[in-house]
């Protein structure tokens, strides 16, 4: 590959830069998943910077961890919204 | 303790909608009846066997969530199958939850906790069906296409974009190329390319987590990154 060659998106090319400290890995996301969102739910101030971080690095933990945070929100009558917002707020 | 948890009675095991009252005093969340799970599917016998059927029926409602949410992913063809992806999905996850029952430590409620495994063995399964059939090339390089032309503030972008594909192409080893470009690039779904590889999510991710330290330090190096940027272009 030269520097000629074709460009990346900016968007593809900011995830591929994307700062993934403090690591953790799938494994621990799926673990701490239910209580992440039973947190982000009923908790406006709960955080947990690592899951942030590691959903903004894997599309596939992200998914998941919202599909969760919207059942559960459904099931007990509760507003996904906010939870959501928070746990796609920028990580700074 | 604050929560409060809105029970059914005399109920032995939880329906699936008891409600989650918002809390603000920071403590974890406790579910009682979560003990009554746990310690009646340890027993063999009736209640067992009563309390299994009814898990089912949880792992069913949330692995049809998931397969709702994913279902514009699947092809024409999978949408017919879409209950049987969804009841496949949930045994699966009730065999992946018994096998994990132990590890309950009661920090969430004992359905959230349920609910993750369908979750997680159904968005897998629609990611497989939705590639199967599609091959997944593994050139590295070969697809950073050209997006074109795009608003005058990407210029900068165009920038660091230039400069990632340096760093793609510099900084990381083949086997590490080859993953980036693959999940982010070509956006194979990271459990697709586990299976295709012979591997595992976590241990793609993590080949992903070591591409992005050598790119980022490989930015910073030419000037791209500030060293205590997050994210950001300079």
């Amino acid at each position: 590959m030269t520097h000629d060659s074709p460009r990346l998106t900016e968007q593809t090319a900011r995830l591929l830069a994307l700062r993934t400290d403090p690591w953790l890995s799938c494994e621990d996301c799926f673990d701490r998943m239910d209580t992440f969102a039973e947190a982000l739910l009923t908790r406006p101030g709960a955080d947990d910077l690592a899951m942030r971080v590691h959903v903004a690095g894997c599309p596939a933990c992200a998914e998941e961890l919202e599909s969760l945070v919207e059942l559960v929100a459904r099931e007990n009558g509760l507003d996904a919204a906010p939870a959501l917002r928070r746990l796609h707020e920028p990580v700074g | 303790m604050t929560q409060e948890l809105a029970s059914e009675g005399t109920r032995v095991l939880p329906a699936a909608a008891t409600s989650l009252a918002p809390l603000d005093d920071g403590g974890p969340l406790t579910d009682d009846e979560a003990l009554d799970w746990v310690a009646t599917l340890r027993v063999p016998g009736p209640e067992r066997d009563r309390a299994l059927a009814m898990l089912h029926a949880l792992m069913e409602r949330a692995a049809r969530h998931q397969v709702r949410r994913m279902r514009h992913l699947l092809r024409p063809a999978d949408l017919a199958t879409v209950e049987e992806l969804t009841t496949a999905a949930a045994d699966g996850a009730l065999a992946a939850l018994l096998g994990k029952l132990d590890t309950f430590e009661g920090r969430s409620r004992f359905t959230t906790w349920a609910y993750k495994f369908a979750i997680l063995e159904a968005a897998t399964e629609v990611r497989r069906r939705s590639w199967s059939g599609r091959e997944v090339s593994l050139d590295g390089d070969e697809r950073l296409t050209d997006p074109g032309p795009g608003p005058e503030q990407l210029v900068l972008a165009h920038d660091l974009a230039d400069a990632v594909r340096l760093a793609l192409d510099e900084a990381l080893t083949d086997h590490q190329r080859r993953v980036a470009v693959a999940l982010l690039v070509e956006q194979v779904p990271i459990d697709v390319l586990a299976d295709r590889l012979g591997t595992t999510r976590g241990a793609l991710y993590k080949t992903l987590h070591d591409a992005r330290r050598r790119i980022r330090a490989h930015l910073t190096a030419a000037g791209y990154l500030f060293p205590t940027s997050r994210t950001g272009a300079r």
